[in-house]
């Protein structure tokens, strides 16, 4: 793992322009061209809950708002809370638990808990509950009805100004809108100034007016804030308050917790012809990638008929300067086909190839060291810059998918842009 | 078997996707949906530097559509979860958004994440749809600025918009300028402050505020605090001023309180007392504990200063309450907005891709244009 956080000292160039590492490169088979995260096309796949584990369809997701509704977070460090069984609150009455005349078998209870900040269900005052899952009471948003009503009273305008549109024989070209409670344009407000104030939906509607009244009244600031003292430690920060945006609890223990957001996989398509590039298993214990490696993925290819026109977005300019000229060598090298067996096969044998010694250093399986000279252009041992090359490796590759359509298959040369950061120049040789 | 995507693509179509891209705090979420699906802040971590970089400081157009395609890149996958492909985004904007910001985000929602249509929908206009009504004067104080624009049967009175800049960021310098003042060796970053902003600081009385600084200045309100490696003394004087930089008229004689007096005067008689009547507060810097009442006495003590007097014969200020937190409230216009389903203000991709550019009806400045042309 630790090679993963290290800087990348070989970089692909995409041909979006993006210098990826090896691992974030995928290579599109059908049009034989390297794509990265940047410029393939993702999709949310599937939702599950990094917590446990549990994999729904999309419409539930939809429907829990993306939430989980086993797991939950803490209100405070937004760790995941942990759930753990207690004796029923009324054995307490019942004092001295050592004494064995107590006859009631001990109702046992559960609560919420975090193991990371100690914030537990208890302290916030929500009372326990008598299954170890679900059954937390839920805070619903007080102001559902009013906005439903409002959106209906919104829906009713948008058909109305429909219909005006229809009458009017609206072009849709022309650049201003219609004359609309929402349009917003100078000529027409001119013509609205002076007329009375009437609102346009008495004859329509016989929903109740869902008018807001304003008011003078305005919550002053309590006195006690001058003279009580504060304790900073039961005041909520912003960051907890912006957890449940409908409530934004100001004390501590006014904080609840709230249920776990679903994670995501997602697919890749070439932006191009619309292939997978890789495509991640459904099952999220699984970290399995089947990038290249699918032996069929004929059933992801989009009908031609609802493919689009494709979109595409300008390259990136690419800022990455070389400062050193490498010498090429001028044999070709030979890799055997990639066996999977190798890494494991210490027998497995050299294949004998005929290399020339002044460029493959060593080589066994899968794997060569090759030797290549590099020269920089500033030789200054001081300087602090890594020494970095850039040149285009070609290599050969057999396009399986032409086999696949039982055409014979195809050798084509892929060629591919590198970067390597050979380091800093320690030495004149 | 169960492919996910088209599921989400169910979804997509459906429903559009509400996004309120604040200069400090992004809300995002459903049209539809009463709150917003989360609050963050409008930044991300360069996949380069590995540093957290907020979208406003970007350093160019290039950067800022390379930053937006990294921040949408997590609000599409990681937050409102839904594939971006083909979907209906509604994008709340500021009035005075610069041009070459809704270029650069048109840009990227189109090419590099094909969305399927993009509605601009101007914030302060969004805002009335959270209280049924036609006519509002909405002020909208958040991080980087105060903007207001009344808002008339329906319409912007655009030549009465007003802007200064006022909200959580020069609260946040305020308090940095005290405590420096205080010490040398104390360098809070901005999160620290804003942090001891909103856990300790208020907005205190106009009656309290003008004996601030004299000799006959009240008891200060009690110090805190502040835990942590780095203790620091929050004064009780430091946490009843904070929030004064936002009513202190500056040279041009310009505040808070002045910006809704003089976007009243700029407006036909005969609207006038309808907006004063009709006020609705929204963006985060208005929550702030005494914000609005303090801006009411503020309102009502300067109609009776000469600067106003003989302009305005106004005599009481009444104030909206949305079925939201004021922080959302933009975004929850939009919500309810994006319900209804009026295809002739979406700019399609279609549309984008063969013109290449976002037309001038999405904007209220480019229509301000002919507002001055008209109307002087
Ligand atoms: N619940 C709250 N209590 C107190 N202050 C808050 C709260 N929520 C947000 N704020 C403050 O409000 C400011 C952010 O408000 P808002 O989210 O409206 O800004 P924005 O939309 O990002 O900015 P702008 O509209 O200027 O681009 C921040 O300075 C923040 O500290
Ligand atoms: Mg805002
Ligand atoms: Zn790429
Ligand atoms: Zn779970
Ligand atoms: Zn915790
Ligand atoms: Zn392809």
């Amino acid at each position: 793992m630790t090679y993963l956080n290290q800087p990348d000292y070989v970089r692909y160039v995409c041909n979006c322009g993006s210098l990826k590492p090896i691992s974030k490169i995928y290579f599109c088979r059908h049009c034989l061209m390297i794509r990265c995260g940047y410029c393939v096309c993702q999709k949310v796949d599937s939702h599950y809950c990094p917590n446990c584990m549990e994999n729904l369809p999309s419409s539930e997701v939809r429907l829990k708002k993306n939430k989980c509704s086993n797991c939950f977070d803490c209100p405070c460090c937004f760790q995941t809370l942990s759930t753990r069984a207690g004796l029923a609150a009324t054995m307490k009455a019942t004092e001295g638990e050592e004494n064995k005349d107590v006859k009631a078998t001990p109702k046992k209870v559960y609560y919420l808990f975090c193991s990371l900040c100690r914030w537990s269900s208890r302290d916030a005052g929500i009372p326990d509950q008598s299954v170890a899952t679900g059954g937390w009471p839920e805070q619903e948003n007080p102001h559902t009805t009013r906005i439903n009503a409002l959106i209906d009273y919104h829906k009713i305008l948008a058909s109305i100004e429909k219909q005006q549109c229809e009458r009017k024989k609206f072009h849709p070209k022309r650049p201003f809108m219609p004359t609309t409670m929402y349009s917003f344009t100078s000529t027409l407000l001119r013509k609205r100034i002076g007329r009375p104030l009437k609102p346009p939906m008495q004859s329509q509607s016989t929903a109740q007016p869902v008018s807001s009244i304003a008011t003078e009244e305005i919550e002053e600031l309590s006195e006690d804030i001058f003279t009580e003292p504060i304790d900073i430690t039961k005041i909520t920060t912003l960051e907890q308050r912006l957890q449940h945006p409908e409530v934004q609890a100001e004390k501590i223990n006014e904080l609840r917790p709230q249920h776990r957001q679903f994670l995501v996989k997602r697919s890749q398509r070439c932006r191009v012809c619309e292939h997978n590039v890789s495509k991640s298993d459904l099952c999220p214990q699984s970290i399995k990638f089947k990038i290249l490696l699918a032996a069929f993925e004929s059933p992801s290819l989009l009908p031609s008929t609802v493919r689009q026109v494709p979109v595409t977005e300008d390259p990136k300019p690419i800022k990455i300067i070389p400062n050193a000229d490498l010498i090429l060598p001028h044999s070709a090298l030979i890799l055997p086909p990639r066996d999977d067996a190798a890494e494991y096969d210490d027998t497995s044998d050299n294949h004998n190839f005929q290399d020339d010694p002044k460029l493959v250093v060593w080589r066994k399986g899968n794997k060569a060291v090759i030797r290549l000279h590099v020269i920089p252009n500033d030789t200054n041992e001081n300087n602090e810059e890594p020494v970095i090359v850039g040149f285009v490796m070609q290599h050969g590759y057999v396009n399986t998918i032409a086999a696949l359509e039982h055409k014979s298959p195809q050798k084509v040369d892929v060629k591919v842009k590198l970067y390597l950061n050979v380091g800093q120049l320690v030495d004149k040789a | 078997m169960l492919r996910g995507y088209e599921g989400v693509r169910y979804i997509s179509d459906k429903q559009m996707i509400v996004f309120d891209i604040g200069s400090a705090y992004t809300k995002f979420g459903y049209a539809g949906e009463a709150s917003p699906r989360g609050i963050i802040r409008t930044e991300v971590r360069c996949p380069e530097s590995k540093k957290i970089r907020r979208i406003i400081d970007h350093t160019d157009v290039e950067d800022l559509y390379q930053l937006l395609v990294e921040f949408l890149h997590l609000l599409f996958f990681k937050y409102v979860v839904v594939s971006p492909k083909d979907a209906r985004i509604l994008l709340l904007e500021s009035p005075l958004a610069v041009t070459s910001f809704r270029d650069t985000i048109a840009k990227v929602m189109f090419k590099h994440f094909e969305v399927g249509s993009i509605l601009f929908l101007p914030s302060h206009l969004a805002t009335i749809s959270t209280l049924g009504i036609d006519t509002a004067l909405v002020l909208d104080v958040g991080y980087q600025e105060a903007t207001l624009i009344p808002i008339f049967e329906g319409i912007p009175v655009l030549k009465a918009w007003q802007a200064l800049p006022l909200g959580g960021q020069i609260v946040h310098e305020n308090l940095r300028r005290y405590f420096n003042d205080m010490s040398n060796d104390i360098d809070l970053s901005e999160k620290v402050l804003e942090d001891i902003k909103v856990r300790t600081c208020f907005v205190t009385t106009l009656e309290r505020s003008t004996k601030l600084g004299t000799k006959d200045a009240p008891t200060p309100p009690p110090d805190v605090m502040y835990p942590g490696v780095q203790r620091i003394l929050i004064t009780g004087e430091i946490r009843e001023k904070a929030f004064e930089i936002l009513w202190e008229r500056d040279n041009d004689n310009l505040s808070l309180s002045t910006m809704i007096l003089d976007a009243i005067v700029k407006c036909p008689l005969d609207m006038r007392r309808v907006l004063a009547e009709n006020i609705i507060l929204v963006g985060g810097t208005t929550m702030t504990k005494g914000f609005a009442s303090r801006l009411k006495s503020e309102l009502l003590a300067l109609v009776q200063n000469d600067l106003y007097k003989n302009k305005l014969k106004i005599q009481s200020f009444k104030f909206h309450t949305a079925p939201s937190k004021p922080n959302y409230t933009v975004w929850l216009g939009g919500a309810i907005f994006g319900t209804t389903d009026l295809p002739l203000r979406c700019l399609t991709k279609e549309i984008y891709l063969k013109t290449n550019r976002v037309p001038d009806w999405s904007s209220l400045i480019d229509n301000q244009k002919d507002e001055t042309s008209y109307e002087v």
